[in-house]
């Protein structure tokens, strides 16, 4: 039984971790521009397509099976891919439309998270069922003595261990560096930002490239961790990950990881205890989402007074 | 060629023309006040002036230069601060983190900290708090920083949108010192006014702006003298 | 001390474009340009547009060197070209007020048409046969034609567009009823005409998909010129006022379109289907059009509504084994849907904006999620609730083919009929709530909340409303949907088919009729037709997405009060084609 309720706990830890490392995108775009970045989601899906196509197709031979060669490269690729494709979304999709009326940027990211679903699907070799991905890491589990026994892979331990590590750096290059302050002016108040100097272009595109490389590192992360992908992760985990940075209160970055914790640990022990078993998992996770915006929109971090509506 | 020239300005935002003709200069060193009645469109043109507003028509050159069509962010990078009406500071962020952002333009990490020491003389209740959220003080300390802002980047023109609105006259006085001293040092000052009486005794010009148009212009000391200043901006029993 | 004169300042500045020279450059050229264009659109015409034969067998249409033979002998999109092009020369020395904006919108037509051929040839031969000389012959067409247009769009805005011209010719009531008999009859070939363009798609037929794009963009192109000569405006001025005769004889041209070449079971079919979502869009269009509230999770009450209509039908597979008449399992199909539109519009009295379109969104995944794990047995999970069966009157079944005298009607005709009422009905409901007390209070909520409520409508109550509108009119479609395919499965109501049925109201215009009609018809029409692009239809769609939102995100019959709203430059509008290109 206890060992059970600690394994769950483990399972939403782990899962919280990466949707936390998702929410962070979402929750710095709407900071930011105010945009619901519906096609993030995809930005992660695409960083791990990004990553196995390189680890696939270029990465010799000789290397893979290094995971302490091949884990930092692909982590790389992965950022990188995703980076490329949020900065793109960003100025071909967003930028044209800033000022035009609130649901024209909303339609056109579900546009955007459509399109870039189905180029994958379209263009990546069978990526029309799940496609498998390699471990990246050290294989195999680590069994906690309590109870029966708690497993954890070690893929999980690295997933946990890198979000929260990259969640502390975003914090603290937020709250201290320059670029940082710049940040958090503009989502104060854009136009005082501007009086500053601060161009408000390069802070949006700032906000797309952390996003994007988080989002690029928690889908090389789920990759290894499930050691498959498909491309449904995207809208599934993205729409969990807002999920998340609504609880925390939206543009606050601690808010976002505990939101992701919180999230992960719901499906877990949603499904485990409560009626439905796993089939009904995600509906707990959505209704925790209906709930949490009629009740408490401004999240659980959140200020009760946005600086802006 | 004077330091600031504004010729023929026209603003609208969407249909409605907020401004439709506004024409002023500013010499170097001088300190200039536009006033005229709420809604006459002083802080729009002040808002055009530091690019956040783009003209549909008319010219803004500084120092020679066109600026109207130049992102705020260059025109800052000019030497031109604007302190916003209602002073909108970063609330939710400290003293120092505010005056950070008046310098964010620069990289002199010891210019930037003598300059944050100048400011702290002349306001010193900001040197005390400088670790303090800016949301948690009281209209005058908040005023104080909001041009301690701006000046944190050096700026050669310094624009200050309704300095003291909402101040006690103690309070405004002192502001309107600190302006005064400002000019002693060099600073060019545009100044935005409602409180028409204060402004033009400090001011070496002014303008007045009714219905999106500059309407008078003269030396601060003509305005005041001038009746139908006094009668529409000054109230009664001030023509002494 | 100095007054300052008020100067006059201008108080319109015009717009500075960036081809502001080049305009003014060609403007004394403007109807040399204009009729050269006519003139090369029917050079490209008659010139050939392919040197081989395709894979699959000739192109439709192919053109070849066969003007001494037969100068008048060409057919489909060369015959539109044809067309197009005498057209534009007649404009232009015409004179006619808008003879820029029309002639610019053929241009776009002729372009449009260009391309998909030339582009559909050229991919087809493997390389660049169609503009390179092989067996001797060359194939100049495409370019030919592609120039044409171009030249057409240049020397129609050069020469300045003109305005649209408002036509107030008043005719005698007999003559109006006679001009608009005419226009409905001609829309209903046209309609028939567009719908079968190019035949059935799939492997059979590989040109449906070209053909009928090529169709299309003719078919633009026309209406845009029409619509700059201010015809359209005229057209519907006057039916305006003879509202109820229009509205009637709209009606039975629509039931009339069995008789026509789309008398088929599959076309009779795809017509149901189209009205299907169509009805559905009307319903979402309340929500989104009219009261401005984003709804991400629609089409879960097309789906109640449709699992319910399974489970009071009598399929062996419903957990409710009893089976009701049809008239009434529709009633109770739309009260239960608009009674989860209420639950579903419930929180938009707390919450607003995208914050409510994430909130139906999670309605509308959690009833995915519970029809697929088939929730207390009335969803049938992922074996989905077949073998419905279908709706029968008088001891007709609506399935079978129907004879009236010496009429033979294809299978499905029935229940095309049921679908033109049931959208009419659906159309009547919308028309008459726009113009109501309620329909304004939504507008001015769309508008703005604040404002409305600071007027004194409760905007909780009215806002609920229109999503259990909405949702009664999707679950009544859905009821129908049921019968018509004889399966419901969850998985015909997933995000993406939300995403669908919003697209449609968006492309057409938001808050207008015909829009979501049209929308709904161009998203469920073209899957059909661009079978062979079946695996990037999603792609398309999402990219289209993106692009209307940038270029035209008033849709492409936009509504009077949002045009404002969401086109900051109604002005200059984009041409229709472009956006079916």
């Amino acid at each position: 039984m206890l060992s059970t309720l600690l394994s769950q706990i483990v399972n939403g830890l782990v899962l919280g971790s990466l949707i936390g490392l998702i929410a962070l995108g979402y929750t710095m775009v709407y900071g930011i521009v105010q945009l619901i970045n519906f096609a993030h989601g995809e930005i992660f899906m695409v960083g791990a397509y990004g990553g196995l196509a390189m680890f696939t197709y270029l990465l010799p031979t000789a290397l893979k099976n290094h995971w302490y060669f091949a884990l930092p490269i692909l982590l790389i690729v992965g950022a990188a891919v995703s980076v490329l494709v949020a900065v793109a979304m960003e100025r071909l999709a967003y930028r044209p439309l800033r000022g035009a009326p609130r649901l024209a940027p909303l339609i056109t990211a579900l546009g955007v998270s459509v399109a870039l679903q189905e180029a994958v699907r379209v263009f990546y070799p069978n990526a029309t069922a799940a496609v498998p991905f390699p471990t990246i890491f050290v294989p195999g589990t680590l069994i906690i003595p309590i109870g029966d026994g708690i497993p954890i892979k070690y893929s999980a331990i690295l997933l946990v261990v890198v979000a929260l590590a990259l969640a502390y750096a975003l914090n603290t290059f937020v709250e201290r560096s320059r670029m940082g302050r710049a940040m958090r002016a503009t989502a104060q108040d854009p136009d005082v930002a501007r009086l500053m100097g601060v161009d408000p272009d390069r802070v949006i595109v700032l906000t797309f490239v952390l996003g994007g490389a988080l989002a690029g590192v928690g889908g090389i992360l789920y990759g290894g961790l499930y050691n498959t992908i498909n491309i449904d992760m995207g809208f599934q985990n993205g729409i969990f990950a807002f999920t998340a940075a609504v609880l925390g209160g939206i543009g606050n970055i601690r808010g976002a990881v505990v939101g992701g914790l919180a999230i992960g640990l719901v499906k877990a022990l949603g499904g485990q205890y409560l009626p439905g078993g796993t089939a009904y998992d995600y509906v707990w996770i959505f209704v925790v989402l209906i709930v949490v915006l009629v009740f408490r929109p401004q999240g659980f971090f959140g200020e009760t007074e946005r600086v802006r509506a | 060629m004077s330091f600031l020239e504004v010729r023929d300005l026209v603003v609208a935002y969407g249909a409605i023309q907020a401004v439709r003709g506004v024409t002023f200069s500013v010499e170097e060193g001088q300190v200039v006040s536009l006033i005229g009645s709420n809604g006459a469109g002083k802080t729009t043109t002040l808002r055009t002036v530091s690019g956040l507003l783009r003209p549909v028509s008319g010219e803004i050159v500084l120092d020679g230069t066109p600026i109207h069509a130049l992102p705020a962010h260059k025109i800052l990078g000019m030497g031109v601060a604007h302190s916003p009406e209602g002073r909108r500071l970063f609330a939710r962020m400290t003293v120092e983190e505010n005056l950070r952002l008046g310098a964010y333009t620069r990289d002199d990490e010891d210019g930037i900290l003598s300059d944050m020491d100048r400011i702290f003389d002349m306001f010193p209740v900001l040197g005390e708090r400088r670790r303090n959220k800016a949301g948690l003080f009281s209209g005058g300390e908040q005023q104080m920083l909001a041009i301690g802002r701006a000046l944190m980047s050096r700026p050669k023109l310094l624009m200050l949108d309704e300095p003291s609105m909402g101040l006690s006259p103690i309070m405004t006085q002192k502001i309107f010192a600190t302006v005064k001293e400002l000019q002693s040092e060099g600073t060019t000052v545009l100044l935005v006014e409602q409180n028409a009486l204060s402004a033009l005794a400090l001011s070496d010009h002014a303008y007045v702006i009714d219905l999106g148009r500059t309407t008078l212009s003269g030396t601060g000391r003509e305005l005041l003298a001038d009746p139908r200043v006094q009668e529409a901006y000054l109230g009664e029993g001030v023509a002494s | 001390m100095t007054t300052i004169e008020a100067r006059a300042v201008p108080t319109a500045v015009p717009r500075r474009g960036r081809l502001d020279g080049l305009w003014s450059a060609l403007a004394p050229r403007a109807t040399v340009l204009r009729v050269l264009a006519g003139v090369l659109t029917i050079i490209g015409t008659y010139l050939p547009w392919a040197t081989f034969v395709l894979n699959e067998g000739p192109y439709p249409d192919k053109a070849t060197l066969n003007f001494f033979v037969d100068p008048l002998g060409v057919t489909g999109f060369r015959l539109h070209l044809l067309v197009i092009g005498i057209a534009m020369i007649v404009v232009a020395l015409l004179g006619l007020p808008a003879a820029g904006r029309i002639i610019r919108g053929l241009g776009w037509g002729t372009i449009a048409v260009a391309v998909i051929n030339g582009l559909y040839i050229l991919v087809q031969g493997g390389g660049f046969g169609a503009v390179t000389a092989s067996d001797g012959a060359v194939a100049f067409g495409a370019v030919v034609a592609l120039v044409g247009g171009l030249v057409a769009v240049l020397g129609g805005t050069a020469g300045g567009l003109g305005a649209k011209p408002e036509l107030t010719w008043r005719l005698p009531w007999w003559a109006e009823w006679l001009i608009l008999l005419v226009v409905f009859a001609i829309v209903l070939f046209l309609v028939a005409g567009v719908l079968t363009s190019g035949g059935q798609g799939g492997v059979v037929n590989p040109y449906a998909g070209a053909v009928f794009l090529s169709v299309l963009g003719a078919l633009g192109g026309a209406i845009s010129a029409l619509s700059a000569s201010g015809l359209l405006t005229w057209v519907s001025a006057v039916s305006e006022r003879h509202r109820i005769f229009s509205v009637v004889v709209l009606l039975v041209v629509a039931l009339l379109l069995p008789l026509t070449s789309a008398g088929t079971e599959y076309w009779m079919t795809v017509a149901a289907n189209i009205g299907v979502y169509a009805a559905t869009a009307i319903g979402l269009n309340i929500v989104v059009g009219l009261a401005g509230l984003l709804d991400l999770g629609y089409v879960a009450f097309l789906g109640i509504g449709a699992f319910v209509a399974a489970n009071l039908s009598g399929a062996a597979a419903s957990e409710i084994g009893i089976e009701l008449p049809f008239p009434l399992v529709m009633i109770i199909s739309a009260v239960v849907a608009g009674i989860f539109g209420a639950i579903v519009g419930s929180p938009t009295l707390r919450v607003r904006g995208d914050y409510l379109a994430i909130v139906t969104l999670a309605f509308g995944e959690i009833f995915v999620r519970s029809a697929q794990n088939n929730i207390g047995g009335l969803t049938g999970g992922a074996n989905a609730i077949p073998n419905i069966p279908a709706v029968s009157a008088f001891g007709q079944s609506f399935a079978a083919p129907l004879t009236i005298g010496a009429v033979k009607l294809p299978s499905g005709v029935l229940y095309y009929v049921l679908i033109v009422l049931l959208v009419a009905a659906v159309m009547l409901v919308f028309a008459n709530l726009k113009n109501s007390r309620l329909g304004r209070a939504w507008i001015a909520i769309r508008e703005d909340e604040d404002a409305a409520r600071a007027m004194g409508i409760r905007t909780g109550p009215v806002k609920i409303l229109a999503f259990m509108i909405g949702a009664t009119l999707a679950g009544l479609a859905g009821a129908f949907f049921a019968h018509k395919t004889g399966v419901v499965a969850y998985d015909s109501f997933q995000f993406i088919q939300s995403v669908t049925l919003l697209a449609s109201v968006i492309l057409g215009g938001m808050g207008t009729i015909p829009g979501a009609v049209l929308g709904a018809s161009i998203l469920f029409v073209l899957p059909e037709k661009l079978r062979e692009f079946a695996d990037y239809r999603l792609l398309i769609f999402g990219l289209a997405l993106v692009v209307i939102m940038r270029f035209r995100p008033q849709g492409l019959i936009p509504d009077a009060h949002r045009r404002a709203e969401l086109a900051p430059d109604a002005e200059d509008e984009t041409p229709v084609v472009d956006v079916t290109t």
